[in-house]
């Protein structure tokens, strides 16, 4: 599984071999393709499982996967064929997905949405059906680009959450359980796409690519530098360690994890940080003494930060994946594994995600503001799925009441999830007010729906993570 | 004198029915509600941690400033109430507007409406008569509820669509104040409690969250408890049998699980914990005589009440221990597991007097010497069990429901509603010539509102294309069929 993201990773890094023909990129993606998937068949026929929901979301990953390189070949190459044949693949991974989601309802006996797992399984789903209808109902041909490196990381996040269909404690036995879930994905889906036209109006109102830049290097050395707060004054990485009988984190006491340092990862990480760090800083310094040099070193010093995270990336996979490393508190050694380490794998691969589309945007700027709709089409795009999110975030932060006053005798308490969906909802509520009765239009209203989504990802995981409440479960 | 003080009122009016005074009052709310989600919170956090996580003088400072039980504090309600007043103002000055447009349809263009109407077409016409004609049937033809507005010779068309969307906003910002208001009445006179029982208790008194407790005005007997687990040990369901005792009458009983409770005069009760008392419920023992090992009997025992082994002697539970252990030289108990039992019996016979029999079914070859007439063994052990039951009072909560369905309804109204308008007015061009003038507005989503106009205009210009004559005949052919 990682090695092939490695392939495919390795190959959207390698961009200007697709430049001169078309074919070739199209070729290698699908070879790619055809190749995990005869693995994964070789796999599967050994140990007889061949419909196994496992399986089907395989398939369903190497297709999103083979659509997202198609889109980001196609914002390098600007060869209109690749979006043809992504579509194709992300109908294709959409079946497959499909009969995941059919298969563990099945085998659960009611709706997937139990657990973090089922959830992202879920939320992947309505992604994909999202994103094929915005496409065809809107003709926003190139919303893929943003929403299949989303669901590629939803699904790959799966891989590294317990996956056993678990039976459901008694408060979880619940229709509205169903419907509060159902809602919350859904709402969550559209804040996605509304997020996902947010940054193509920014595109095509002619925002400057040095602000993309400002802002993806900016993001990506937050994620570094939280990576590199694990840095082992030994050099080495400290990952959190795992017991891979009961797939559990090892506690030595309360809240306390077992951690384990992983030799020399540590100062690749400082390196990879300073990488990010460098376009930042030449841009700062160009708008400060108005260099016009100081872009291009910027974008050159971007592109190599891309390759250093790229390496990162599976650097940190081939030494997470497996191995035992001695841990600064136990004496021993101890196992870790990618399951441990959900955060620094999700920040480095949407890093690495957010890199590739930055610099899709800065090769290839003008093919993409052709192909997109008209800012002004954009902007009334985002308003309306906001429209939509809105009315769905209200009934799923109802229905969640309702079913909490029949559970707890309480609709409301102020529990940290609660209260991030309450302000996820007024954020949409400001954003809504000052557009209908303030006439806000363009680009601050764009902002205001990117803020809008940063905040949805905060309830979603940030609070799950960070600040367990009652809703410790989910 | 007096008019500075309406004057002051005014503007404080001004200013708190303003959009930005309720943006900004929305910021405050989002950042007060995040601190509370970061800042460890008072009622949930137990004091001990509080102290290990913040140093004395912090947490003096936040608990000045109500940062540790952030969503109780005055100063936050204060907000969610000036909250509130912006919404009614700003509703109440905006209302006249959008209720006169609601309440008084523009029937009859102007002209200078006419003029800056975006979406408007003018179809060359004869005969403004037949021309109205042609156009009704083409408006009826595109489902819209036409009306003829004005008197013969000077007659126009008029239909519109969803005039109550001009509504939306206020149906969202009433249903608002419903919910806060619920909210309100319920941090006020709501409140929430703990009953504790085990089986066959009676309780008439609920546990405060502050130690106090609080009559029911009924009471309320348990009839039985329990618990099933997954096969794999986790558990699956939890139940209490319940019945409600009014004047020692039993008027109500019912079997309630996690998410069904028991409702009696607006108190709810909810199932919230199970668990082992760490008293005995029952014990079966087989008990044989030591005179002679052929007298054996089976009997169970239960806390308090002494059971007849023969005419002489007699047998009551003394003493119970879920979780065995001596530490130094003192009988405890370990946990409230059943992880090694100890029990202790009396046994009462006319002979020997009373003797006290230790048993452990874990280990039931342990030598206790004793000289009670008989030997015993335990067969089942069952341990006493309570029920944990949340007890919630909350009479707003229909407001707030109630609040939840409007908010639906008008935010479907809001998003998708439209009032949309279409007017057809005979007209002169300025230069002598007769035009139909055809127009249309709507609220929002003007990319729809355009193909139905075009549409519309289409229908009517075909209408007119068609020569009356044929048209009537066409009327008389249809009429036996319909």
């Amino acid at each position: 599984m990682a090695s092939a993201r490695a392939d495919r990773l390795a190959e959207q890094t390698r961009p200007q071999a697709g430049r001169k023909t078309g074919n070739l990129m199209l070729a290698l993606v699908a070879l790619a393709a055809v190749f995990l998937l005869f693995m994964g068949f070789l796999g599967a026929l050994k140990k007889g499982d061949l419909l196994s929901e496992q399986n089907m979301l395989y398939v369903a990953v190497v297709f999103y996967g083979a659509a997202a390189a198609l889109y980001i070949g196609y914002g390098v190459t600007g060869t209109n064929r690749y979006l043809r044949f992504a579509l194709f693949g992300i109908w294709l991974g959409f079946i497959a997905n499909t009969l995941a989601v059919g298969h563990r309802w099945w085998d659960a006996g009611r709706p997937p949405f139990s657990n973090i797992y089922e959830m992202l399984l879920s939320f992947v789903w309505t992604l994909a059906a999202l994103t094929l209808y915005v496409e065809r109902r809107y003709a926003v041909k190139i919303i893929g680009t943003v929403t299949m490196p989303l669901a590629v990381i939803g699904v790959l996040l799966m891989q590294l959450l317990p996956a056993a269909v678990r039976p459901l404690v008694p408060a979880l036995q619940s229709t509205w359980l169903h419907i509060h879930v159902t809602l919350a994905m859904l709402a969550y889906a559209a804040c996605a796409v509304s997020f996902a036209l947010a940054m193509m109006f920014l595109i095509q109102d002619r925002v400057k690519t040095e602000t993309f830049l400002l802002s993806t290097s900016a993001m990506l050395t937050a994620i570094y530098v939280g990576v590199a707060s694990r840095f082992d004054p030994s050099g080495g990485l400290q990952v959190v360690a795992w017991n891979a009988e009961s797939h559990q984190e090892i506690f030595i006491a309360e809240k306390t994890r077992l951690m384990v340092v992983i030799p020399s990862l540590g100062w690749l990480f400082f390196v990879v940080l300073a990488a990010v760090l460098a376009p930042l800083a030449l841009v700062l310094w160009a708008k400060w003494n108005k260099d016009e040099r100081g872009a291009t070193w910027a974008n050159r010093a971007f592109f190599l930060s891309t390759l250093l995270q790229g390496l990162a990336l599976v650097a940190f996979v081939m030494r997470a994946r497996q191995g035992v490393y001695a841990s600064p508190q136990l004496e021993g050694l101890f196992a870790t594994h990618l399951s441990a380490s959900p955060f620094i794998l999700a920040g480095l691969v949407s890093g690495l995600f957010a890199s590739l589309l930055y610099l899709m945007l800065f090769w290839r700027r003008s093919d993409l503001q052709r192909m997109l709709p008209t800012s002004n089409v954009l902007d009334r795009l985002t308003y309306k799925t906001i429209g939509i999110a809105f009315p769905l975030l209200t009934l799923m932060i109802a229905s969640g009441a309702y079913w909490a006053n029949q559970t707890w005798g309480s609709y409301w308490s102020w529990d940290p999830k609660e209260t991030w969906a309450l302000i996820t909802w007024l954020v949409y509520a400001g954003y809504l007010h000052m557009r209908i009765a303030r006439g806000w239009r363009g680009r601050r209203a764009a902002y205001f729906a990117i803020l809008g989504f940063a905040i949805v990802l905060f309830t979603f995981f940030g609070v799950t993570y960070l600040l367990p409440g009652l809703h410790a479960y989910a | 004198m007096a008019r500075e003080t309406s004057r002051f009122i005014d503007s404080i009016i001004k200013t708190l029915s303003s959009i930005r005074t309720g943006i900004v009052l929305l910021i405050i709310v989002v950042i007060a509600s995040a601190a509370g989600t970061f800042i460890l919170q008072r009622p949930l956090t137990d004091p001990d941690k509080l102290a290990k996580v913040y140093s004395p003088q912090t947490l003096a400072w936040l608990d000045r400033l109500g940062l540790t039980d952030v969503f109780h504090a005055w100063w936050f309600i204060l907000l969610l109430a000036l909250l509130s007043v912006t919404i009614v103002l700003a509703s109440l000055e905006r209302f006249p507007m959008a209720w006169r447009s609601f309440a008084r349809p523009y029937l009859r263009p102007e002209p200078h409406f006419l003029s800056g109407l975006p979406l408007q077409q003018e179809i060359p016409i004869r005969h403004a008569a037949t021309a109205i004609e042609a156009a009704e049937r083409a408006f009826r033809q595109q489902r819209l509820k036409v009306q003829r507005v004005g008197r013969n010779g000077d007659t126009s068309l008029y239909a519109e669509r969803q005039r109550i969307a001009h509504l939306a906003a206020y149906v969202v910002h009433v249903s608002l104040l419903l919910i806060l208001i619920g909210g309100m009445v319920d941090a006020l006179w709501g409140y929430r409690g703990f009953v504790g029982m085990t089986k066959n208790e009676q309780v008439n008194q609920i546990e405060m969250r502050d130690g106090k407790t609080r009559p029911m005005g009924f009471t309320l007997r348990c009839d039985g408890a329990g618990q099933e687990n997954y096969p794999d040990g986790t558990p699956r369901r939890y139940w209490s049998t319940l019945a409600v005792l009014e004047n020692g009458r039993e008027v109500q009983r019912e079997t309630i699980e996690v998410n069904k409770p028991l409702v009696y005069r607006g108190l709810r009760f909810f199932q919230s914990s199970y668990g082992p008392t760490g008293e005995i419920g029952s014990v079966r023992l087989l008990a044989s005589s030591k005179a002679d090992p052929s007298i054996r009997k089976e009997i169970e025992l239960q806390p308090g009440v002494p059971v007849a082994l023969d005419a002489d002697t007699s047998v009551n539970l003394a003493g119970f221990i879920p979780d065995f252990v001596i530490s130094g030289n003192q009988i405890a108990s370990r946990s409230n597991e059943l992880n090694n039992p100890a029990v202790q019996l009396s046994v009462v016979s006319k002979d020997a007097g009373e003797s006290r029999v230790w048993l452990f079914p874990k280990f039931p070859d342990f030598p206790h010497p004793d000289n009670a007439p008989y030997a015993f063994q335990v067969r089942e052990l069952e341990m006493g069990y309570f029920t944990g039951l949340q007890v919630s009072y909350e009479p707003g909560q229909w407001a707030v429901w109630a609040g939840v369905i409007l908010m639906g309804v008008g935010l479907w109204m809001a998003f998708y509603l439209v009032h949309t308008r279409f007017w057809a007015v005979p007209v002169n061009d300025g230069r002598g010539r007769q035009v139909l003038w055809v127009g249309a507005t709507a609220s929002k989503n003007r990319d729809e509102l355009e193909s139905r106009f075009h549409k519309l205009v289409a229908a009517i210009e075909q209408e007119l294309s068609v020569p009356v004559e044929m048209k009537e005949e066409e009327e008389e052919d249809s009429v036996p069929v319909a």
